[in-house]
């Protein structure tokens, strides 16, 4: 009789053995495994924090003020889009004061001026001034055939979804200055 | 056909593949199946393995953290004739080896003798094939390593004794040459011209117009901010000595900014 | 997660494999928990750690660094001072140089001192070797890489020691040097060898050095 309790006991000791098997072995290996993790959890971040810090440094890099550089005179701005190059030294990393050199798209409004990116807001490929025959008076990008009005501002139906960017500008001595660009919705 | 009866036992496969469908469960084994002291692999000696390892690498975080990797403060020179070079630490022996054999035997020292102790070193078990593992029971493939690792200990220690000799030399030969005055420190910092204290203090080896002379490179067109020249000034550099230019701070700030103009 | 595992186990076999790794038996005498001075057995698995440091601060050092003789040493000195942690991750790099052959060393010695070259595992040792061989060649190649006076004058050096080998030497050094002089080809090979070569071969003789002592297990005490 008791031989047989046994052997029952036996049998289902194995049966259960996946999930119950000996509970304190159990708990000594789980205990074991999460001290094994945590301590290479430890040396993981040891290692990774400072050189994900270092990867990701250009994302959290401030972008340096940008200067307000001469572009024109006064004088040479009619009310007719006109695009003018201005150069600004960057540091692209370890390549310090880089020319570099950027255009912009600049007429007379009123008294005032609009001074527009050629950039497209689409793709970015650089928008030009009353280039497509088809589009007379507009800004038409060829990449895509975004156009947009003499404002800037994009006509709905063509691919980019938002206005030109617009530099600031100031005028000084007769000379515009442009500066930094101002994003529209 | 090929295999006859056999394709038709009754092991199942997962789909086409040669991965066995039925598969008895792998469970742990108990810890009582191991003999003596010994233990599984995971977790528990891997466990032990990193701690080993954790206090490792705290070690070595400190070590990185406390000495920033050295870097010379401007790109290679190849016209640089003062710069006496020196390899990574672990090829010092092979360096020092080469200054005990006489030129025209040269062969002997960058191969003949390298060559012959890595080819021991690669056939150790085929030169040393008795079954013996315990080191005071082999002498001689004990005295043979025990040797090596003295002479490479010795080389080693030997050339970064004469490197420091031959930088002490240049150094102060680099002093002596022309005998320049030690700069009086200026009294009056208004009355300061960097330029005449350049010519006191730095010309006698960086040469009259900066452009540096067999005793010390040129200082045209350093990409170093102040503060680095102005430490440089203080503390020296490779043979340069510390503290030619007495000068208060000030006036060295504007010496470095005088020695900087020169692009 | 469970789902996910034996999604993957019924396809792939798995368990067989980490069960094997997990479960293989430790014998006490390499055991630092039972005679401290088992602390000689770690010093393999110490190398490889190390060596995974070096793997993985070389993988991001290569975001900044550009192999090439007017950029090599600005871009090096622009990550060592101006990106954040930039001086840690070169300086776990160059240490960690340093610290790789000590270990490494450390280690060829216990397997020296204690026989365990010896008869099964003559191979594993010749495949110890050519690690060690690969290791010196990183370190040699990655010298060169910042470019300052140091970096060139020592390679230099070693181009010179090449050119002394009876009748290929100056082949070698013609080939490592991608030219007569030191100059932008030797950095952009020694560049490819140490990033792309070494460390293919390192990986390649590593597992080998693993499988094999998974397969003839560690050797017995002495």
């Amino acid at each position: 009789m008791s031989d047989h309790t046994l052997d029952h006991g036996g049998a289902k000791w194995r049966e259960n053995a996946g999930r119950q098997e000996n509970v304190n072995e159990i708990t000594r290996r789980q205990f074991l495994t999460y001290t094994l993790m945590g301590t290479g959890g430890f040396m993981v971040s040891t290692l990774l924090v400072p050189s994900v810090r270092y990867a990701v440094d250009p994302l959290l890099k401030k972008g340096e003020e940008e200067p307000y550089v001469p572009v024109a005179d006064v004088s040479e701005i009619g009310s007719e889009p006109k695009r003018f190059e201005f150069t600004l030294k960057v540091d692209d990393a370890w390549v310090k004061n880089q020319q570099t050199t950027y255009s912009a798209w600049v007429y007379k409004q009123g008294s005032d001026f609009v001074a527009l990116s050629p950039v497209c807001k689409h793709l970015g490929c650089t928008v030009s001034w009353n280039t497509s025959p088809q589009h007379p008076e507009m800004f038409y990008c060829p990449c895509h055939g975004g156009l947009y009005t003499k404002d800037g501002i994009n006509v709905p139906g063509t691919p980019p979804r938002a206005p030109l960017d617009m530099y600031d500008y100031k005028v000084e001595n007769g000379k515009l200055y442009l500066g930094p660009l101002i994003q529209r919705t | 056909m090929a295999g006859g009866p056999h394709d038709k036992e009754t092991v199942k496969y997962v789909g086409d593949s040669r991965v066995r469908a039925t598969r008895e469960r792998l469970l742990p084994k108990p810890y009582s199946e191991y003999p003596g002291k010994t233990e599984p692999f995971f977790p528990n000696f891997l466990l032990k393995e990193w701690m080993a390892a954790v206090v490792f690498l705290i070690g070595f975080m400190v070590l990185v953290v406390s000495h920033p990797a050295p870097l010379e403060s401007h790109a290679a020179d190849p016209n640089d004739t003062s710069y006496i070079p020196l390899p990574d630490w672990y090829f010092l022996f092979l360096y020092q080896l080469l200054k005990k054999i006489p030129g025209d035997m040269i062969v002997l020292g960058t191969v003949v003798i390298p060559g012959f102790f890595s080819l021991l070193f690669l056939l150790a078990p085929w030169l040393d094939r008795s079954p013996e593992r315990r080191p005071w029971k082999r002498p001689i493939a004990t005295t043979i390593m025990l040797f090596v690792i003295a002479s490479i200990v010795y080389l080693t220690y030997e050339a970064v004794a004469q490197h420091k000799m031959q930088l002490e030399e240049s150094a102060s030969a680099a002093e002596q040459a022309p005998a320049p005055p030690p700069a009086p420190a200026p009294t009056e910092s208004a009355a300061f011209d960097p330029e005449q204290a350049y010519m006191q203090s730095c010309s006698a080896c960086h040469g009259q117009d900066l452009k540096g002379t067999p005793a010390a490179p040129s200082l045209i067109g350093l990409s170093l901010s102040t503060d680095e020249v102005v430490d440089i000034m203080t503390n020296g550099i490779g043979v340069m000595p510390a503290g030619r230019f007495q000068g208060t701070d000030e006036q060295k700030k504007q010496l470095a900014e005088w020695v900087l103009s020169h692009q | 997660m469970r789902k996910m595992y034996d999604w993957l186990d019924e396809r792939l076999d798995l368990s067989p494999i980490w069960r094997d790794i997990a479960d293989h038996e430790v014998p006490e005498h390499v055991n630092p928990a039972h005679h401290f001075s088992a602390f000689v057995y770690c010093f393999g698995g110490l190398t490889f750690f190390t060596v995974v440091i070096q793997i993985l601060s070389g993988m991001f050092l290569v975001m900044y660094y550009t192999p090439d003789i007017v950029n090599a040493f600005n871009s090096v000195k622009y990550l060592q001072t101006e990106v954040a942690f930039g001086y840690i991750v070169r300086g776990m790099h160059h240490w960690g140089a340093s610290v790789v052959i000590v270990m490494l060393f450390l280690h060829t010695l216990r397997v020296f001192f204690t026989g365990s070259y010896k008869k099964p595992r003559e191979m594993n040792w010749v495949v110890g070797v050519l690690l060690f061989a690969t290791i010196l060649g990183l370190g040699f190649t990655g010298y060169l890489l910042p470019w300052d006076n140091k970096a060139y004058f020592a390679t230099k050096v070693g181009l010179e020691i090449a050119e002394t080998v009876p009748l290929v030497g100056p082949y070698i050094k013609t080939f490592l040097a991608g030219g007569d002089i030191v100059g932008a080809s030797t950095l952009t090979r020694f560049f490819a060898i140490h990033v792309f070569f070494l460390p293919g071969i390192l990986l390649a003789l590593l597992a080998a050095h693993f499988i094999l002592i998974r397969r003839q297990g560690i050797s017995g005490p002495l």
